[in-house]
């Protein structure tokens, strides 16, 4: 039972010790000053550069969709050619 | 700020007020900064990313629905999704060596007082920037921010004792990572 509760007890202050090691690394940062004013204007003035760039930035997405719509484009155009050939043979059958 | 007055400030921020918005920029631009640097791990991305957080947030400020959780809530979500796109245009974590990173403050010192990392220190963090997401998150609210367990349950939208298991093997984890790595 003494052992038991040795180990529990050694296992605990790891974890205290575990915790102040985190304390002293994890601490508040303050962000330079220069960087908070410069996007408080921004935001501030409506500065629509930066507005449209977080738009742009979704690019992955709008290349996946222009991608998704040329290849659905390209089958409808394919499947189309096919069904009216057909129907010309059956036409000239 | 009162949650009154911040629920004011934030529906004129979604019906188009700048200035508003600004508010609400100045209220946590240090909280979504100090999530973003230590998920990143460097200054630049760091100020890079939290400024994309509010560009998005200002974006979609008008979606916004108050479902109960706190205003901060949401732009963690953002920050979260960035973060995670950020990770995953990179095929390994950005890091740098510390002969290059920029000089950062720590809040409570003096200017003067610049981070002058262990190696120890070094290591500790990089084993936190590998633990999952949602527990890097918990520790950062717990250590940086000093939220108590029943306020970052609030903003993990989990219950406080939900918080305590996970605190708990978060800190489990991280401690056979170090033991493994002696």
């Amino acid at each position: 039972m003494t052992n038991i509760k040795q180990l529990a007890d050694a296992s605990m202050g790891k974890l205290t010790s575990l915790e102040k090691q985190l304390s002293g690394v994890l601490r508040p940062i303050e962000p330079r000053k220069e960087f908070v004013r410069g996007v408080a204007h921004r935001i501030r003035t409506g500065s629509q550069v930066d507005l449209l760039v977080d738009r742009i930035a979704n690019w992955h997405l709008i290349a996946l969709l222009m991608a998704g719509l040329i290849t659905l484009a390209v089958f409808l155009a394919v499947v189309g050619r096919t069904l009216l050939s057909l129907l010309e043979k059956k036409r000239t059958a | 700020m009162p949650e009154s007055e911040e629920k004011n400030i934030l529906l004129n921020a979604s019906q188009g007020d700048l200035e508003a918005f600004g508010i609400l920029y100045e209220k946590y631009v240090e909280r979504i900064y100090n999530y973003v640097y230590y998920r990143t791990g460097n200054v630049h991305d760091a100020e890079d990313l939290s400024a994309r957080v509010f560009y998005r947030a200002l974006n979609h400020i008008h979606t916004y629905t108050d479902r109960g959780l706190p205003f901060s809530a949401w732009l963690y979500r953002i920050a979260h999704n960035l973060i995670a796109n950020w990770h995953r245009d990179r095929s390994r974590h950005q890091e740098i060596p510390l002969s290059d990173a920029p000089i950062i403050h720590f809040k409570s010192e003096p200017p003067e007082v610049t981070l002058m990392q262990t190696q120890e220190q070094d290591s500790l963090l990089r084993y936190i920037r590998h633990l999952p997401s949602e527990r890097q998150h918990l520790l950062i609210l717990k250590f940086v921010e000093h939220m108590s367990n029943a306020d970052i349950g609030v903003t993990m939208g989990r219950s406080e004792g939900a918080v305590k298991s996970l605190y708990h093997r978060t800190l489990l984890a991280l401690r056979n990572e170090l033991e493994s790595s002696d």
